[in-house]
């Protein structure tokens, strides 16, 4: 950031997508107009292997911009423990801005552990559960399953060997069968908070999970694999939802784009992700929280604040809608006339909209990349494997858990 | 200019000038071997992602790796690995500068062949092993299958990953040992295998009490060598596997490596390389003493 003159310059670094490009293109031309003294210029994040690493990077050296707005949860404690970020609740207004975007039990997540707000709750993508409607009809389903009970009896009916060679062919569902931290992303930890009413892993800086909730999710992950209905072996080619291999994909809001692009004469549809049996109330999931963070290298942080205000009004929300298809993290969006038109024309956005209020992030524990590779390891014993039981593998994960946890105290 | 040429003859007639000679070593020394073992020490007792600053913790570091059940099994695998994979590289080292050493046709040429998967880039050759073990689409399952075999899970099994592992590693490695054992064996004097031949010792006799025996030194260099390279175990499981399945080609270097790394645990990385380094050190100690006394 400069000074020329009295222009203030500030920068502003978006995601690196061509879509975020687009919407920050907009925004920041909308608002250099209206400001000619504090000027924004926007440069997409250096493209590398994740956003987390360049913008701690750019933390050791100090080269961070004033404004992003691809900021991780995951990864805010890293950023904090640095020095990184400004709290954003030390400008007078934020409590009545932020209050009146996000419901006050939601926002509550986004508090870290010394008190404060680091970021600006933006947008999220809620895990929902994909299926194809012609797979399911061809096996005589025609509502998706609701419940674990439900899924694994349709799941039944839908994995089968079509070309006679005694190997299957299509599934009900399938997960990369690698111990990849993230991947748990998108079924361990959407299926734990669906099954715990909203749980997550953590409470308090403490280990929360060790439960019979996980032990359910675990043990509905081990019967899908024990009974072949998702396949043990790794994909080469191609996503198999997409190939049309399986009838059930567990994505959030950007899978539409992917389906229309790829396999445009597909019919589909989103449901809630299967939950327990006995399960009561709405069902939960889990969302890639993206948010917007201030950089302490700012010199000029009021008109920081200013420019993520800016950012996040209803105008520019519903904006990220029409351009990203990616849900804007605020309560009024089902009720506020100005998003309405979008939603008539997207109705399948409106399930992840409803979704979006049952959408819970992820904890703001140090070492959550760890601390998902250790349940990624239990998973692929207990589930992929079924070397160990379910039991065994929450009990394992929440101990090796515990034990980074501890380390980084 | 009298000055300059008093200092030159000084310098030249000096005891110390030798120190001039060594100073190429002894800067790349302390800039490649020094600086980094003493800032690897001082890591061990820190916590450090190399973003934020280095804190202290003591002795944490160790407290972790000993309660560290993957640690646990990152070094039984280690173990594992260095247990097939000495005995199968000394076996077909052994076997194959016997066959290079006898006087047969295109000696040379094999020779060449069998040194080149050591020269070529372990990344290469680990990715041509995955076409190799690839379960799907890879030579050898297709290569069952037209015996009417069934496919065998080369490496998503995880009681077989290792073992394949292992046998790659043999595949890439082995030439280097097959020239150690020409070497050995060219140093046995003939006139040992004459006189056992009128003595009237047969082959298997003469493998047994001569050849073996003689190339005792070759085989402690080996087994060394061998062993050091095993522990090194880092590229093959992290190219073809990334540790898995369940974790079972996960080697003690690899996990180092996603401590450090993956997960930016920089002092907590430093605390196991300094243990698996000692537990290098032990079992190559162990292993010279075992060697060298069943040759007394």
């Amino acid at each position: 950031m400069h000074l020329d003159g009295n222009v203030v310059t500030l920068t502003y670094w978006p995601a690196p997508n061509p879509q975020e490009i687009e919407l920050a293109d907009t925004i920041v031309s909308r608002w250099n107009r209206l400001h000619p003294q504090i000027q924004v210029q926007m440069q997409p994040i250096p493209v590398s292997q994740s956003t987390e690493e360049v913008l701690l990077a750019a933390i050791a050296g100090k080269t961070t911009p004033d404004v992003c707005s691809n900021i991780n949860p995951v990864a805010l404690r890293s950023y904090t423990q640095a020095g990184g970020l400004v709290a954003l609740d030390t400008f007078s207004d934020f409590d009545s801005i932020a209050a009146a975007r996000i419901p006050k039990e939601l926002l509550s997540i986004f508090k870290t552990s010394d008190g404060h707000y680091y970021q600006m709750p933006w947008k999220t993508n809620p895990v929902m559960m994909f299926y194809n409607i012609d797979m399911l009809h061809a096996a005589g389903i025609e509502k998706p399953p609701r419940t674990y009970s439900e899924y694994l009896a349709d799941a039944g009916k839908v994995t089968r060997d079509t070309n006679g060679d005694g190997q299957m062919d299509i599934w009900m569902g399938e997960r990369d069968i690698r111990p990849i931290w993230w991947e748990r992303l998108f079924d361990i930890y959407p299926f734990y908070i669906a099954a715990s009413n909203g749980e997550t892993l953590f409470r308090n800086d403490t280990v929360a999970f060790e439960n019979h909730d996980a032990e359910q999710v675990f043990g509905f992950f081990q019967q899908c694999y024990g009974h072949g209905y998702f396949p043990r072996t790794f994909f080469q080619g191609g996503d198999p939802f997409l190939l049309g291999r399986k009838a059930t994909h567990f994505a959030g809001p950007w899978e539409i784009a992917a389906i229309s692009k790829f396999s445009p004469d597909m019919r589909f549809d989103v449901a809630p992700l299967p939950v327990p049996d006995d399960h009561q109330g709405p069902v939960y999931t889990s969302g890639d929280y993206k948010n917007i963070a201030i950089f302490s290298t700012s010199k000029h942080p009021k008109e920081a604040w200013e420019f993520v205000k800016f950012l996040i009004t209803a105008k520019h929300d519903l904006l990220l809608l029409e351009i990203t298809n990616q849900v804007p993290v605020r309560g009024d969006l089902l009720t506020d006339p100005l998003f309405a038109h979008y939603f008539v024309k997207n109705p399948l956005m409106v399930k992840f909209a409803k979704q979006a209020v049952y959408t819970r992030g992820m904890d703001t524990v140090a070492d959550l990349k760890e601390i998902f590779d250790a349940i990624s390891q239990e998973y692929e014993t207990c589930a992929v494997y079924g070397r160990i039981s379910p039991a065994e593998a929450v009990r394992d994960a929440a101990r090796r858990t515990r034990a980074i946890i501890e380390w980084n105290q | 200019m009298s000055y300059k040429i008093n200092f030159i003859k000084a310098i030249r007639h000096s005891e110390k000038n030798s120190y001039w000679f060594i100073l190429p070593y002894v800067i790349f020394f302390l800039l490649f071997v020094a600086y980094p073992l003493v800032f690897s020490f001082i890591l061990i007792f820190h916590r450090w992602n190399v973003v934020t600053p280095m804190e202290w913790v003591g002795l944490k570091n160790f407290k972790r790796m000993f309660s560290d059940p993957q640690f646990f099994k990152a070094m039984i695998n280690t173990f594992v690995f260095l247990l097939i994979h000495i005995p199968l590289q000394i076996g077909v080292a052994l076997g194959f500068s016997l066959l290079l050493y006898s006087k047969g046709a295109m000696r040379g040429f094999f020779r060449a062949v069998y040194f080149l998967p050591v020269i070529v880039s372990g990344v290469v050759v680990t990715i041509l092993w995955q076409n190799l073990y690839s379960y799907d689409s890879g030579v050898l399952n297709s290569l069952l299958n037209v015996f009417g075999l069934p496919k065998v899970p080369w490496l998503i099994d995880p009681d077989i990953a290792m073992p394949s592992i292992a046998v790659m590693a043999t595949w890439k490695n082995v030439g280097i040992y097959i020239v150690l054992f020409l070497v050995g064996l060219q140093n046995i004097p003939k006139e040992m295998y004459e006189s056992a031949s009128l003595d009237g010792a047969g082959k298997y006799s003469q493998f047994f009490k001569i050849t073996l025996p003689m190339l005792n030194s070759t085989m402690v260099l080996i087994v060394v060598l061998s062993t050091i390279g095993g522990f090194s175990l880092f590229i093959e499981p992290y190219v073809l596997t990334g540790g898995g399945p369940m974790q079972s080609t996960m080697s003690g270097m690899l996990y180092i490596y996603n401590q450090a790394f993956y997960f930016g645990h920089m002092g907590y990385a430093a605390a196991l390389g300094f243990v698996f380094a000692l537990v290098i050190l032990s079992v190559v100690l162990l292993q010279r003493k075992v060697v060298e006394a069943d040759s007394v």
